[in-house]
């Protein structure tokens, strides 16, 4: 078994890609894994980013104390409450911590008690990515779990993460699994809503399908605000389902509670996992803009890709 | 970009607007009646009238004036009537080429008034543009270019002829709609309607753009990138939907412009307000002037 040092997540993280799981119980295991990983960052003179639920900033900001305005702080609970779009924020911190030998250090803490189970499988979905996304660059990217979180979350963190340990020691995790293959597991069976508005689609029918679905999420009581965002959302996943999803697909619209779901359904294949998860350049030509856009404005984008295409169910919360 | 030159301008002009109207029909009857109309009010006011067949022969055109009472002989006689082939004059290129098209009226309308015409007068069939004809596809772009860099500036009064028989339902809303004034059977709102702007050098844009609407969308992007005007202004009062590659194609064409002037935007749909929230990057070259 290989070891990482006995009290900080950071040891030997300079180098290398390195992407370590704290598991913590208490306030005070949390300051002292994560607070002290935050603060050899910045005795370091890394560029650190800790992007973790709201309540547990000033925790971290205090312990850090004077040093705090060198660290870029995030509120997970908005800035990554759909986990799709945590690895662009990441990657473009990464992208612009400096230049390429100024070393980045990252505190993201994507699943909270609190969490939905459709939340937490995108969210481990996104922890497989990261893996891909930031093979190879000296970046260190430390995750933390509430041990109060359920059983089967905190066992996908062994799976995600290379290395795994609490506030005493770091180790290499025995279960880490190839990212592809967590995220084939993450593609979880949908359940059938009880009752959706089916509205099949070709090219020829775009116009009509994105009146459509803005007329459905009015009735359905979104507010203009988050209609024009439910409205880029469908249009830019029905325009993908013409494009490369076969020409033609089908879009379904609910309720679910105090949320609308729009599901796209087509023949299309997701070739990249980590397209749309990367901020792109807005007049590139180059794919992902769509996808990136739907998990910028959505509060929840699950991916299926299931025989015979792919499936995307888009999430917005009426409040 | 099309060079600009002078044409002695008729004082007497019909307002810029219904100066280059479309015409949709879909029978010989319609078409005949829009053609007797046309050519005797130029014939009357003394312009020189010039129909572009493209399916139709110069004989049929000529023997239906004929037919209306019109001395059609006599004023190709004289001169002041003629019935070229589109595919002997504007289409023996290669390809169709606005600029090229553009640069054809000016010629035709200084050698109208040299001859001593008050103006030219003409009707066009372009049922070509539904054909393959290579560059056809810009053919949105130019009748909404039409307006500003040739209607504007010639005494020049034209209709366009859409055969519905000829051409698909969308194709001749999209194309027929791009005109200001138009004229025979309604035809439906495109999905997404490009329009020159009346009062100024600019764009409207209505409806919903997506996908689905790209080359729409395209010709408008050409319009902006190679309008010789120093500012551009896009109305979207009545759009209900851009998207993000409709906003990039037309960033891209207010980007390759001359000088550093953004594209300006006049009542943007909330859909483009948030995708420039989400692109800020985009705000050098499209400018949103009632945020």
């Amino acid at each position: 078994m290989t070891t990482y040092g006995s009290t900080s997540a950071g040891t030997g993280r300079q180098t290398a890609f390195y992407h370590p799981a704290l598991f913590y119980g208490t306030d005070d295991e949390y300051v002292d894994g994560v607070g002290t990983f935050v603060r050899d960052a910045l005795e370091q003179e890394h560029s650190v980013l800790v992007a973790v639920p709201g309540p547990r900033l000033p925790l971290l900001q205090a312990f850090v104390d004077d040093n705090r305005e060198h660290v870029k702080w995030v509120d997970m609970r908005q800035a990554g409450r759909n986990p799709g779009r945590i690895l662009s924020m990441l990657q473009e911190f990464a992208d612009r911590g400096g230049d390429a030998r100024t070393p980045v250090s990252v505190v993201g803490e994507p699943i909270w008690v609190g969490r939905t189970p459709a939340e937490a499988w995108e969210a481990t979905r996104h922890e497989a990515l990261i893996n891909v996304a930031f093979a190879g660059r000296p970046v260190s990217i430390l995750c933390p779990y509430d041990t109060a979180l359920p059983e089967d979350v905190q066992a996908q963190a062994y799976r995600t993460h290379p290395v795994v340990g609490d506030s005493g020691a770091y180790r290499a995790s025995s279960r880490y699994a190839d990212p592809h293959e967590v995220c084939r597991d993450c593609d979880r069976p949908l359940p059938e809503p009880p009752d959706a508005v089916v509205v099949p689609f070709a090219e020829q029918d775009l116009a009509f399908v994105r009146d459509e679905a803005d007329r459905w999420a009015a009735t359905a009581g979104l507010s203009h605000a988050r209609r024009t965002d439910w409205l880029l959302a469908v249009g830019e996943a029905v325009s993908n389902s013409v494009r490369h999803g076969g020409g033609h697909g089908t879009l379904r619209m609910w309720c679910a509670g105090d949320e609308l779901v729009a599901e796209i359904r087509d023949r299309g294949v997701l070739a990249d996992p980590l397209a749309g998860r990367r901020r792109p350049d807005p007049r590139g030509t180059t794919g992902g803009r769509g996808v990136w856009i739907m998990h910028q404005l959505c509060d929840l984008v699950e991916i299926r890709a299931v025989a015979p295409g792919l499936v995307l169910r888009l999430h917005m919360g009426l409040v | 970009m099309t060079m600009v030159r002078r044409v002695a301008a008729s004082p007497e002009r019909e307002p810029l607007g219904g100066r280059h109207s479309s015409v949709v029909f879909s029978d010989d009857r319609q078409w005949a009646e829009h053609l007797g109309a046309f050519v005797r009010g130029g014939l009357e006011k003394g312009e020189q009238v010039q129909y572009f067949a493209d399916t139709t022969a110069p004989d049929r055109v000529l023997r239906a004036l004929t037919d209306a009472g019109i001395d059609a002989a006599g004023a190709v006689m004289r001169g002041q009537l003629a019935v070229p082939v589109a595919a002997q004059t504007y289409l023996a290129g290669s390809s169709f080429d606005p600029d090229a098209m553009i640069g054809l009226w000016y010629d035709a309308v200084e050698a109208a008034c040299a001859a001593g015409y008050r103006g030219l007068r003409v009707i066009g069939e372009m049922s070509w543009g539904a054909r393959g004809v290579t560059g056809g596809d810009r053919l949105l772009e130019y009748e909404v270019r039409m307006h500003h860099e040739v209607f504007a500036r010639l005494p020049l009064t034209a209709l366009c002829f859409y055969d519905r028989r000829l051409m698909s339902g969308e194709y001749v809303s999209v194309l027929a709609s791009a005109h200001l004034t138009h004229q025979g059977e309604p035809h439906a709102e495109p999905a997404l309607r490009v329009a020159p702007l009346v009062d100024r050098p600019g764009l409207l844009m209505s409806g919903s753009a997506g996908y689905d609407t790209r080359d729409a969308v395209a010709a408008a992007a050409a319009v902006v990138s190679g309008s010789p005007a120093r500012q551009m202004e896009l109305d979207l009062a009545a759009l209900r939907h851009l998207d993000a590659a409709s906003l990039a194609m037309l960033a891209d064409a207010a980007a390759g412009r001359p000088g550093d002037m953004p594209l300006k935007v006049r009542q943007a749909p909330s859909s483009l307000r948030r995708l420039l929230q989400l692109f800020p990057e985009l705000d050098s070259v499209v400018e949103v002037l009632d945020r």
